[in-house]
């Protein structure tokens, strides 16, 4: 490599191309200075100063929608512009806001330090934020990484509670594993794909384009098999998808509820735009199809039969959502199963996402102003005599809900039926009988909730001492968000518009 | 010369990782480890992997051993009684001997890689000059994403293990 070489490679970095996260990644480093600078009784505005910061950037994001760049790659290949990641982007940034707002009510309730919380969540936005843009494995891997590293911090951030240090144990056992198999599987693909002996080798067989024209050159290849299924399972564990849920329980409930709420919406989506990008139609292991369809098409029918019948007894809503978080990954899957075929599915797998942005972020909204000082303690008895005490937060809770488990014409119902006619034209019959039997089920455990919520009168024990946390009175901010995600359910499922417009479809 | 140094490096490896696995002290087995890579690296150097040797002593030897080293001595422990023996490791452990030597033997019986494969291969990426080219043109980018990495992980340190006096008043 001479030096013109290195200058041009070096000229391809196209620092502007990625301002949102060059923004987030300098509002991080700049709430940390704020940190240091500022004197402590003025410590309040720094959470003012990072939600400020993120509506800036995404409204520059906005209005930079149909950049010049949309369908060019740079960092010489590194990222690809896409319409899709510009709406993966919007989506990580409308959850970190919203993940901001809900760690101000749970970290005001704790003795513990304040400001690295928004610091890292902001930090994980970024990387997520590129990995829906990656176009290179080892890009994949490294933001990966980061993103995964910060959510370790994250989930064991409440460090007084053992449920959250045992909560972020797990995962970082789990993740880091999960990590290694990701890892051996890029590895396989790399050394195959460079083997000089194949046809079509390349020695820049990380990179997408490189990989996938490999991959059509070999079309059995059994060590690109190997690596493709070991991509596969740990991208599986990133989405929790069964047999990979094992950590998702105990972690969701030992985090922090806005931690949550983050693993839960922005982790899972992030983990589908890998998948997309690696089994779409166009996607990357596109030649091995024969190979990840019924791969994909098992985990998904297994993750909506486990989701649905395990969250069923749960009494601990925080255990509830997560386990019906793993029913929505199958749900999820399913779309991504109907992806290999038709380019529909793609456009129904983003709306899904965001129907289960703005449904999730309602209920983990109730959750957080219903929680006390134990956080892993939210049971459903909790949530009785809800509908009398404070109406607003009930009917908050009843339309996140009633649009998790897919009731017309919430935007949660539009989402499951896109997939579910996706995957009708895709031809995956019986895959749909399946969800179509977990969806049934869901709306049991759904209904338990907003029935306690409802109809249930709550009658404190017998010895006086009421067990029940106090809860936290709704604030101006968060009423306006919780009202406005509310709106956006019932909005979303009248009008999919957007949806089909962003997108343009290949 | 070639043949010598690498039997003699191929043996030191072994034995030293026998060692890791026998050795009833923590302290002696990490650095029975230590040996055992510094022996690897000596055979990528007989391999002309220069980078590669550099990199397996900087950071298996250097990092991840001295890292191993500190909470070995952290705990303390102490080398348990032997334990006894049941049927079922046992058994999975005969197994596991089983297919190691397994592998072995039809690796050193059939394992031949086509040979013009290997003599026609570019030795890319084999030069330090060309990784840190690479590594601050091409790769800019991750390198950069890895020094968030690394600042969110010290932030995480501290933020799960230091002791915060009057928090009280941050808010």
């Amino acid at each position: 490599m001479n030096l013109e070489a290195v200058k041009l490679a070096a000229a391809d970095n196209l620092w502007s191309a990625l301002f949102p996260e060059l923004m987030l990644a300098g509002l991080a480093l700049l709430l940390l200075v704020l940190e240091i600078v500022l004197p402590k009784k003025h410590h309040v505005v720094i959470p003012d100063v990072a939600s400020a910061g993120l509506l800036g950037t995404l409204i520059g994001l906005f209005v930079n929608w149909n950049s010049s760049l949309i369908g060019a790659e740079t960092f010489n290949g590194l990222i690809h512009h896409t319409h899709q990641g510009q709406m993966m982007r919007a989506f990580f940034m409308i959850c970190a806001l919203l993940v901001c707002q809900l760690g101000r009510l749970t970290l005001a309730r704790q003795l513990m330090p304040k400001i690295e919380f928004y610091h890292i969540v902001l930090v994980v936005t970024a990387a997520m934020m590129l990995l829906a843009q990656s176009n290179h494995l080892l890009m994949l891997f490294v933001v990966l990484e980061t993103l995964t590293i910060g959510l370790y911090i994250l989930v064991s951030y409440h460090r007084t509670s053992t449920a959250s240090l045992e909560a972020g144990l797990k995962y970082l056992v789990m993740g880091a594993l999960s990590s290694g198999i990701l890892l051996f599987g890029i590895v396989l693909l790399y050394g195959v794909a460079g083997n000089p002996a194949l046809p079509a080798h390349s020695d820049n067989a990380m990179y997408y384009p490189e990989l996938t024209r490999f991959l059509e050159g070999n079309r059995d290849n059994f060590v690109a098999s190997l690596g493709i299924v070991l991509v596969l399972v740990g991208v599986g564990f990133k989405i929790g998808a069964f047999p990979f849920q094992i950590w998702v329980p105990d972690v969701y409930q030992g985090a922090p509820t806005p931690v949550t709420a983050f693993l839960a919406v922005a982790s899972k989506a992030a983990g589908f735009a890998v998948l997309m990008a690696l089994c779409g139609k166009h996607g990357v292991f596109a030649a091995y199809q024969s190979l990840t369809t019924p791969v994909l098409t098992v985990m998904a029918a297994a993750t909506i039969i486990f989701g649905n019948l395990s969250a069923l007894t749960q009494h601990n809503v925080k255990r509830l959502i997560g386990l019906s978080g793993v029913s929505h990954a199958g749900f999820l899957l399913l779309g991504v199963v109907a992806s290999a075929t038709s380019v529909l599915a793609t456009n129904a797998i983003y709306f899904y996402l965001f129907a289960y942005l703005i449904a999730s972020f309602a209920v983990f909204g109730v959750m957080t102003h219903l929680a006390g000082a134990d956080d892993s303690d939210q049971d459903l008895d909790h949530y009785a005599g809800l509908a009398k005490d404070s109406p607003f937060l009930a009917g908050v809770l009843a339309i996140g809900l009633g649009s998790l488990a897919g009731i017309p014409p919430l935007a949660g119902f539009m989402g499951k039926f896109l997939v579910f006619v996706a995957a009708y034209q895709s031809g995956a019959r019986w895959l749909l009988a399946i969800a179509a039997a977990g969806v049934v089920v869901s709306i049991f455990y759904y209904f338990g909730w907003i029935k306690a919520a409802f109809f249930e009168t709550w009658t404190p024990p017998a010895d006086g001492a009421p067990t029940r946390p106090a809860r936290t009175p709704v604030t101006w901010v968060t009423g306006f968000a919780l009202g406005f995600l509310a709106l956006a359910s019932v909005f979303f499922g009248f009008y999919q518009g957007p949806f089909g417009q962003f997108l343009t479809l290949k | 010369m070639g043949t010598f140094l690498f039997n003699v490096l191929a043996i030191f490896t072994l034995v030293t990782a026998v060692g890791v696995v026998v050795n009833r002290n923590a302290v002696n087995a990490s650095m029975c480890l230590l040996l055992s890579l510094v022996g690897v690296a000596g055979l990528f150097v007989g391999l002309q992997a220069y980078l590669l040797a550099f990199l397996l002593l900087l950071v298996y030897a250097g990092a991840i051993v001295a890292l191993f080293l500190f909470i070995v001595m952290l705990l303390d422990t102490k080398g348990d009684a032997r334990p006894t023996l049941h049927k079922l490791p046992v058994a999975a452990r005969v197994l596991a001997v089983g297919l190691v030597g397994l592998g072995v033997v039809s690796f050193v019986a059939q394992g031949k890689l086509p040979e013009p494969a290997i003599g026609n291969a570019p030795a890319v990426g084999a030069t330090l000059k060309l990784y840190a080219y690479q590594l601050f043109s091409t790769y800019l980018l991750p390198v950069q994403i890895l020094g968030f990495l690394l600042l969110i992980a010290m932030l995480g340190v501290i933020v799960l293990s230091k002791r915060f006096e009057g928090l009280e008043d941050i808010k």
